[in-house]
């Protein structure tokens, strides 16, 4: 008789059921998850730097630009998964030579590219001119005739000047917040729009895509904004970290609401997938969707910052918490990709089977690459802070007495945040 | 009077825009192809080119002329219809000038797994093995003769071939049965399993013995009343028998 245990071995890892021959491996790799997940980062950092500007929500100046430079950088990284999936990256640029307009995917430059050169390069250019102007003057070296190349030749930082900036970004924000819908959305618009996957197929994907977006990228700034004050020795602004964790808290909320109801939807509708699906929930996905995505990424830090924000806590507490939610929030909304992309490509298309996914760990699709993917925006974000230094002058420098304050920033370029 | 009002901020940015416009054009005129989008998204002109490329395969009919006695052996085979040039290459060439360019022969073990690795997807029957697992280093042409592939060694066990219904079968209430304890299996199955078919269970009563009330099961299978249970079918129009807990 043949040995069980290699046949029971063959029987564990592989597929189960009935799957057509092109389901048998996955097409789309870690690196479509990566994409939707930077995407996201940048429409949500961008989404909350608006609220400052449009809305005039001032507790949130001291992360303005932080938000700004944080979607950029990530908006540079954004293409990079998708063109080490693809490979020859070279091929790229004929999207804008010879556009497709029935294709949704080859439409992405072109969302790209608007969301890119005239939302956030011109949106930031016209908020540091003043300063890039005054740094072309100052600064020494090199670094000088960055700075004077960055100007574009336009020194004018007279009041009536500075106001017409002011009110551009004003202009480009307002016109940049459907940008940002639409360049998240649209992420969603490419897996809702699939009428074959009905993993995929929801009117509601680009909703949700966009309210998981705007979760992502208020968690990822606030981190950011956290990370950067402990690493610059400078004092964390407490009212402008509870107004990200509320921000955070109720975009976290309409997020669930949204997910829920897909959810409900679905159970309803009962379309011949259900049990497809049902079966893939509760075994392929059960660790990534119940645990990750649902009790760790999305529950408890619902739970962690109801308590950090409204509980009697001290400050150092409450940044902890804080802190801790919006690190459990980026697993959760990583969780949250890789689940929309893995997940609808686990199940065999007959509706009679599942497959499984083997992420490998060398070569241009492994866990190394995806890793190296994850932190060049973080790379990004550090030569970006470094060019247009984000941070606000403070007026209470930590508390150690060991360190000197210092001031990046003119003074006069931006208010203090203790005004708030 | 205007420039005085225009604001000085959005010149350089309208050259800047102006610039990178003309650049795409000046790029369009360069790098689209001239045929570009004349049926559709695509160079017109490829259809022309991929059409005056040379032919590389000759068909099987080129090589029967000339190799009767293999497609004598082949024609009884299994593989009878594989053409020849699946394994063996596009032979244009050597149909042209058969001395000076052979074939290839793929003697490695990489060739036959392309079809005969185990794939959950290939259909049940279809000769399948697990490449690292079935006598690792011999080169498959050791054992098997391409051209008349019958298996050097009668398969003991049904899941040779039949290896996704026998995983199934292995997770599921039934893995103790034997595969003839329902189908009834000729022996020169075995040896031809197109010729020789096995058979499906067609009595209602295969599943009895052991479900019906009355039942002589060891095992505490379920039990039903054969009489009012789905009287009017099959037990295997609902109950899968290879995996009957599964939908």
């Amino acid at each position: 008789m043949t040995p069980i245990l290699p046949l029971l071995l063959l029987t564990i890892p592989g597929a189960e059921g009935y799957i057509y021959p092109n389901e048998y491996e996955l097409h789309w790799s870690i690196h479509i998850v990566l994409y939707p997940y930077l995407t996201g980062l940048v429409a949500g950092a961008f989404i909350l730097a608006s609220l400052e500007k449009v809305f005039n929500v001032k507790v949130l100046q001291p992360i303005y630009r932080l938000a700004l430079i944080t979607s950029l950088a990530f908006l540079i990284a954004a293409p990079l998964p998708l063109m080490a999936h693809l490979g020859h990256p070279e091929r790229s640029p004929e999207m804008f030579l010879t556009p497709h307009t029935s294709s949704a995917m080859a439409m992405f430059g072109f969302v790209y590219a608007w969301y890119l050169m005239v939302v956030l390069l011109l949106e930031i250019w016209f908020d540091y001119r003043k300063d890039i102007v005054i740094w072309s003057r100052d600064k020494k070296g090199l670094i000088k005739y960055v700075y004077k190349v960055l100007t574009l030749g336009v020194t004018d930082i007279s009041e009536r000047a500075i106001a017409f900036d002011q009110k551009a970004c004003k202009f480009i924000t307002v016109l940049g917040i459907p940008s940002a819908f639409l360049l998240h959305g649209y992420v969603g618009f490419i897996f809702g729009s699939v009428k074959a996957n009905p993993w995929w197929s929801s009117v509601l994907m680009p909703i949700v895509f966009l309210f998981s977006a705007i979760v992502s990228g208020i968690a990822l700034v606030l981190l950011v904004y956290v990370i950067t004050s402990l690493v610059r020795w400078r004092r964390i602004s407490m009212p402008c970290l509870n107004k990200l964790a509320e921000l955070l808290l109720y975009a976290m909320i309409i997020d669930l609401s949204l997910e829920m109801l897909d959810f409900i939807h679905r159970l309803y509708e009962s379309e011949e997938s259900i049990e497809i699906l049902s079966k893939m929930i509760s075994s392929r996905l059960f660790i990534s969707l119940i645990v990750t995505q649902l009790l760790i990424g999305s529950a408890l830090p619902v739970l962690t910052l109801i308590f950090a924000r409204f509980g009697r806590l001290p400050d150092e507490m409450r940044r902890m918490f804080y802190f801790i939610a919006a690190i459990l929030v980026q697993v959760g909304i990583f969780a949250t990709r890789w689940n929309v992309v893995i997940g609808g490509q686990l199940f065999s298309k007959s509706l009679r089977g599942l497959t499984t996914y083997k992420l490998e760990f060398f070569g241009i699709e492994g866990l190394l690459a995806a890793v190296i993917l994850l932190l060049l925006p973080v790379l990004f974000l550090w030569i970006l802070a470094k060019l247009l230094p984000p941070w606000v002058p403070e007026d209470q420098p930590h508390d150690t007495g060991h360190r000197t304050r210092e001031v990046d920033l003119p003074p006069g370029s931006l208010p203090s945040s203790g005004t708030v | 009077m205007f420039r005085h009002k225009f604001p000085a901020q959005l010149v350089p940015l309208a050259v800047l825009f102006v610039l990178a416009m003309t650049a795409l054009l000046v790029a369009r005129a360069f790098l689209v192809p001239e045929t570009f989008g004349d049926y559709g998204p695509y160079r017109a002109n490829s259809v022309d080119e991929i059409a005056a490329q040379p032919i590389v395969y000759a068909g099987a009919k080129a090589c029967e002329d000339c190799h009767d006695d293999i497609v004598a052996l082949k024609s009884d085979s299994h593989h009878q219809g594989v053409a020849c040039e699946a394994c063996h290459g596009p032979a244009a060439g050597h149909v042209d000038a058969p001395d000076e360019v052979s074939p290839q022969i793929p003697r490695g073990r990489g060739y036959c797994p392309l079809c005969h690795g185990y794939n959950p997807s290939r259909p049940s029957g279809f000769p399948q093995i697990l490449s690292d697992r079935h006598n690792p280093g011999r080169p498959c042409i050791a054992c098997h003769d391409p051209h008349a592939p019958t298996l050097p060694r009668t398969p003991e066990e049904c899941d040779a071939c039949h290896r996704e219904i026998a995983n199934d079968k292995m997770v599921s209430p039934h893995t103790m049965l034997a595969c003839t304890q329902c189908h009834s299996v000729p022996n020169e199955h075995l040896l031809s399993p197109r010729s020789a078919r096995a058979l499906k269970p067609t009595d209602p009563g295969t599943c009895a013995p052991c479900h019906s009330e009355s039942g002589t099961a060891k095992f505490e299978a379920p039990t039903i009343n054969f009489e009012s249970h789905g009287e009017r079918y099959l037990c295997w129009d609902c109950h899968y028998p290879h995996h009957p807990e599964a939908n």
